[in-house]
Formats: C-alpha cells, structure tokens, sequence
C-alpha cells in the first residue's frame, strides 16, 4: 500500500517548518498512522525515508522508539494505559489484566474483529490523575479502576456499532 | 578522532598529579591514555566517532560542578584532573552495577571472557557483590545477526559502537537501536542482515561478548591461543593481524591496530582465508614424477611413529625435499644443456617474503641466467577502504626487487605461449594457483602438455599439482619470517606463527638448496635476516631500512634514511 500523493503533500508541506528534512519524521509518522490504519507499516517505511532523505532504519529505529508509533496492527480503538510509576501504584496493572480479561486478547495484540488492541505506554504525564488510559489520541481517562473497565469497552463498542470514526480527537466517552 | 595535521597549540594539563602536555582540541581520554593513564571505556573508540553513553570513564577535574566524561571532554590549558578521586570510584561502581544488572553473567560459555572488558573493568573497578534479586531481561541469545556475526542481546551493554561502525566505516548501516530503556536493543532492518565486507570488525569493537565472529563461536577458549603479529597475506593492502593458534594450527586472524595501513580494521575475507594453511589441499610430500608417493609420515608425538613395533626405523618410501631439489636442479641443467638458456623460463606468484624473492631473483639471473621471468598476480575486486585488486601480499615487494623479464625476455603470456610452442622446454612455477587465477587455465593447460619439465613450488593442490614433473612443497606465510611491502611500499614483518609439516623448509631454504645444487657448491643456509640486509641494498628506496626497526608496524620505503 504506497502512500497517497495526498499524505505525501501533507508531510512535504511540513519541510519549511524545520531546519531539516529529517526532523519531520516524527510529524510525518503522524500523519501516516492517521490515515494508514493507525500503524506504519513496512510496506511505506522505504518510501516515508525517501521523501525525508534518510534510510528506512532511521524510520524503523524512531518508530520502535516511541510506544505512540506502531510497527504492528493496532485495533480500531487501540487502549493505552499508562504503567509508569504513579499508574502502577494506583493499579494500572489491574486495569491491564482486566483489559486481557474483557476482550480476551493479551497486551499489544488485536481482538479477531480488529476492534480493540492494549497497549502499555510510559508516563503519559497525568499522574495527578492516575491510573490513565488513553484510547487512540483522543482525551484521556482518568482515575480509572480496573471495575472501570467493562464500562469502558461498552461505550467503545457503542460507539463503533453507531459507526463511530476512528477520529483522533474525539470523546472516547470519558467520565 | 583527532585531526593531528596543522599547528595545534599546546596546553598543559595535570592528570593524576602529573603534568602532561597535549594539543588544544584532544579529548582528555585520548590524552591520557597516550600517556599511559589508564581510565576505564566502553563505548569510546578512537575510530569511531564520540558517544558519551556508557560513563565509565567519567573523571573529577578541579573547579567542574560534578564528574565529567573524559572522552568528550577537550583539554584545556591548567585543567586538573584526577582519575583516582573517592568519587570516581564510586561512579565507576554505579555504572558497572548498572551494566551488569541484565547481563546474564555466562562467562564460561562465551566467547569473549579472557579479553573481556565487563570482566576486566569488574575485576578491577567493579563491586564484588550483586544487590539485585530481580530477574534479569532475557534477550536473543546465538542470534545469527548476520552470515558471519553471532548476535548475543543478553550481553549487549549498547555502547553503540557496533552502530557507528557500521555508519562511520563500512557505511553500510545495518544496525541500530531500536526500542527505548531497558527494551533498548542492536538491531537490523527486518529484512538486511548484518553482510558487509567488513562485517566482522563489529566483533573486534564490541567491547563484551554480544557480538562474535561466527566462524570462532565456542571454537576455542581465547587463553589457550599463542597469539603471532603478522600481516594478512589475502591482498596487497598488508593490514597489520593476529594469527591466534592452538596445537599449531590457526584458530582466528584478528586486526591489530597501524594507522598507516588498516587503523584497526580488516576485511572478512581476509580474516577468513587461513583454511588453506591446515586443510586437505595443503601439500604436505615432495613428488617426483614416476617415483612412488612418500608414505605419510605422522607428525611425531608420544608415541614414535618413526620406528615400528619392533623398534625399527620405518624409512619412507617417497622423495624428500632434497631429493626433490636435486630432481629439479638436474631437470634445469639438462634443459641449459641441451637447449640453451632461453628453454627455461620462471612465473612466480608473488606471495613469498623479499628475502626469499631476493634469492629467487639472484638464482634466475645469476645461476640459470634466463631472461624469461614473469610475475603471475591474481586480480580481483577491490574497494576505496583496505580491499585492493591484487590478490597476493607481496606483488610490490617482488617488483621493486626487479622480477621481471630480463633482456628479451617473455612475459606472462609470452611464457606460456613458448611453452606451448615447444620453445620453453622447462618451466619452473613458485605458486600455481596465482598462474592459473592470473592466465586461466585455458592458457595454462596447453603450456603444461608440451613441456618436458614442470617444477612446481606450492603450498595447495591445484589444477597443476598432477601435472608436476618435480613437486618441492613449501610453507605458507603463516610458517615464515621475513618481510612483505604492500601496494602502498610500506615494508612490513611477518612472523612465523606455526611450524611447517614435517620435513618441509622455507622457500628461501629451498632457493638457497637449489643454488647449491646447480652451482655444485655450498652456500649459506637461508636466514631471513641477514637476507633483509640483502634486500635494503637491493631496492634504492629500501636502503637504510633495518631488520630491527621494522618492528610490529613496518617502515615506509624510503624512511630508511
């Protein structure tokens, strides 16, 4: 699946931004999980390189970097919780197991029908709030207790039977 | 590195309470370990660009708010450094536990305990007890990173230098580091394995046991090898090398450093090309056509397999060397005799050392006084780093010492075609497989069927080997002294790292039994360095180089003076 001249207009118009080419990488792995299924794949990792002028490694290694880019599938709701420090006090790691429990699928995979993946992501900097979980890039869920969890996954699937948008922004129907 | 060329101002530094004085711009752990200061390292490297990620050589300088890392710090005139300071220590402590706290410890299974530095920098910087009782991060272990290169993720300490030689030197970029925290791993591109020319130097740089040579995975432990510096006979680019040997057989070829030649690289060719020394092609009984093939004679040891059961002598049936050099010197004279001077022709492949070049030489000209001597040099592919297209160490060597045709004398072709012809009734060949690599065997084939004579001097069998009148085997680089020039006249050591098969004498030694038997006179037995002294007279640009001062790095042509 190669990249869209449309995405590829939307990451060039970013060079003027930056210094350098390279530094657009991180903006341009944005843009083409929004519009590429929510993951990089290896298919467009040669071409994300060629248009930045640098090697498809240096895609490979930022993407593997960061937890907010994907060198695998994610769900169309992909549940990230945090499990640095404060989460984990306040029992992230609950909210995980329960998450494995309530869609049957362990931590980093994707349910059968390609609804729903979890994720384990660093300090997403709530601690304030803590434990956190963020599904895709929309607002955060805060407070969140491992009772929570089914709720949570009602409202996704709502939303998704009532053809709720893989929207970035959105409401993930949070307290 | 340090760019050392133009004036650099000096600056006075004081390491350890001594003073020391260094160029403006040198990084304070350069300058300290010039002068003999040892401060613990991992992942600097003086080919390699700066990292400043693994700490261990973090130092205290006076008037500094808090330790630095002396690899990335520069010199600075009246800087005060103390390498030793209670703090130092400790800091030193915190990075070792730090290392050591994922790093599975299997010492007696790896390959790199011996030359260590997790195991030496332990020893003597470390603490000596573990507080940890999590379990450590399990990793891929035996992970064929690429053809030549085992991958062991459990013992990377992820210094980066694997990483910056494949971008700063093989400029290949195979590897980098992929993940983040302690998820951090080396890795490759899903589908570009770890394969370039110059793979396995990623071994030679990394400082534990995470990457390794596979061609001496759980070969050997690395303190039962004797360790010869020598150089790498596979090009004419003579980079500066290792043989380790056991049992008097080669295990491993590493680089060793010379900034003139190789800094402290070599090709995984080169590193790999030592087989041919101890395998089944090795030719280990002189031949003499018609005559019955030595029996094998074992190589001696506590049982003697000289006498037999009864204590007799077993006496072999076959030619020996000198029986062999006879053979060959009565087959030259006959021909002299018979035809004349020009029925004889000589092709040397260029792998002998000078010494023995200079003897040859002086044996064409002055003993059998045929003009038709020709170099056969094998070519091949080359590079712009250390790979260079003759494939034989000592072409340049062989040349500056005048191997050549002499006044109408034929070359390479010309030989073979008067061979051929019938005009060349013997032809005397040191080195057959560069013949064959240099003329094709299609040339080489119609020379050999119309000679009457083909001597042959060679280490391995090759296509020529059954065609041999006169068969005298010699010794490989690995089993001699002397020196080699590389293609750039850098006149350099090698030293012998094995002995040779029983029975069998340098190729000097041979030249110099085969000068005695034409001239029907003793001469003096071939030593290799009263025949350099031979040698720095013989080539204007030599004169003045001594055998002494060649030391491990060599001397460039003309430095003589």
């Amino acid at each position: 699946m190669p990249l869209s001249e449309e995405l590829k207009a939307r990451i060039t118009a970013e060079f003027p931004k930056y210094p350098e080419r390279r530094a657009v990488l991180l903006t341009a792995l944005h843009f083409v999980q929004e519009e590429c299924g929510g993951w990089v794949s290896p298919d467009v990792v040669p071409e994300i390189a060629e248009l930045l002028g640098i090697l498809p490694i240096d895609v490979e290694e930022v993407v593997s970097f960061y937890p907010m880019y994907h060198s695998d599938p994610v769900g169309r709701f992909h549940v990230q919780v945090c499990t640095n420090i404060s989460c984990c006090i306040r029992g992230a790691r609950g909210v995980v197991r329960r998450l494995e429990e309530n869609l049957d699928v362990l931590s980093g995979e994707v349910t059968g029908d390609g609804l729903f993946s979890i994720g384990e992501v660093e300090c997403l900097g709530s601690c304030g709030t803590a434990p956190v979980v963020m599904v895709n890039n929309e607002r955060f869920v805060e407070n969140v207790s491992a009772d929570d969890v089914p709720a949570l996954v009602e409202r996704l699937r709502a939303r998704a039977a009532a053809g709720g948008t893989n929207g970035s922004n959105g409401q993930a129907g949070g307290r | 590195m340090t760019e050392r060329s133009g004036f650099k101002k000096p600056v006075k530094v004081v390491i350890d309470g001594r003073e020391i004085v260094a160029e403006a711009g040198e990084m304070l752990l350069q300058v300290a370990l010039d002068n003999g200061v040892e401060i613990p390292h991992y992942c600097y490297h003086p080919k390699l660009s700066i990292d400043g990620s693994c700490r261990m050589c973090q130092v205290k300088i006076e008037k500094a708010p808090k330790l630095a890392i002396s690899c990335n710090t520069p010199v600075a005139d009246g800087m005060v450094v103390d390498t030793k300071a209670g703090e130092v220590v400790e800091a030193r402590k915190a990075v070792m536990e730090l290392l050591l706290l994922n790093h599975p410890l299997d010492c007696p299974i790896c390959d790199q305990a011996g030359e260590c530095y997790l195991q030496d920098y332990s020893f003597g910087h470390g603490r000596s007890e573990a507080r940890t009782t999590s379990p450590r991060r399990k990793g891929v272990k035996r992970y064929p990173i690429g053809p030549r290169v085992v991958f062991d993720q459990e013992r990377c300490i992820l210094c980066r230098r694997c990483v910056r030689f494949t971008h700063e030197i093989s400029k290949t970029d195979e590897l980098r580091v992929f993940g983040a925290g302690d998820r951090s791993r080396i890795a490759t591109s899903q589908d570009r394995p770890l394969d370039n020319p110059y793979s396995i130097n990623v071994a030679d740089v990394c400082p534990v046991g995470a990457l390794l040579s596979a061609d001496f995975h759980h070969k050997r432990r690395v303190w039962f090898l004797e360790e010869t510096e020598t150089v790498c006979p596979t090009c004419s680019n003579g980079c500066n090398v290792k043989i380790g040997a056991f049992r008097n057989r080669i295990e491993r070829l590493v680089p060793r450093r010379n900034d003139e030649v190789n800094d402290t690289w070599m090709c995984d060719h080169g590193r790999l090309n030592y087989a041919f020394v101890q395998d089944d092609t090795r030719l280990r009984e002189p031949a003499i056509a018609g005559r019955e093939p030595r029996e094998p004679v074992p190589v001696a040891g506590p049982i003697d397999y000289t006498r037999d059961s009864d204590g007799r002598e077993v006496r072999a049936a076959g030619p020996s060397v000198d029986e062999a050099i006879a053979a060959a010197a009565a087959s030259l004279r006959a021909a002299v005799a018979t035809y004349g001077e020009n029925s004889v022709a000589v092709v040397l492949t260029p792998t002998l050392t000078n010494e023995e070049t200079l003897l040859l030489a002086r044996l064409v000209r002055e003993e059998l006084k045929t003009p038709h001597f020709a170099l056969a040099v094998p070519l091949g592919l080359s590079d712009d780093f250390l790979i260079k297209p003759e494939k034989v160490a000592n072409a340049r060597g062989a040349r500056d010492l005048g191997v050549g045709p002499g006044d109408g004398g034929k070359d390479l072709a010309g030989i073979l075609a008067a061979c051929a012809s019938g005009e060349i009734k013997v032809l005397w060949v040191v080195g057959s497989d560069g013949l064959v690599a240099a003329a094709g065997l299609d040339a080489v084939e119609p020379a050999v069927a119309n000679l009457e004579a083909l001597l042959l001097q060679d280490t391995n069998r090759s296509a020529l080997t059954d065609r041999a009148t006169v068969l005298v085997p010699g010794c490989t680089w690995a089993e001699k002294d002397g020196s080699m020039t590389n293609h750039a006249g850098r006149v350099q050591r090698i030293r012998p790292a094995l002995r040779p098969p029983a029975g069998l004498v340098a190729d000097g030694e041979v030249f110099a039994r085969l000068a005695s038997a034409l001239r029907g006179e003793a001469t003096a037995p071939f030593e290799p360095r009263t025949a350099f002294a031979e040698v720095a007279k013989a080539v204007p640009s030599y004169v003045g180089l001594e055998w002494a001062r060649l030391g491990s790095r060599g001397l460039a042509a003309g430095q003589g003076a």
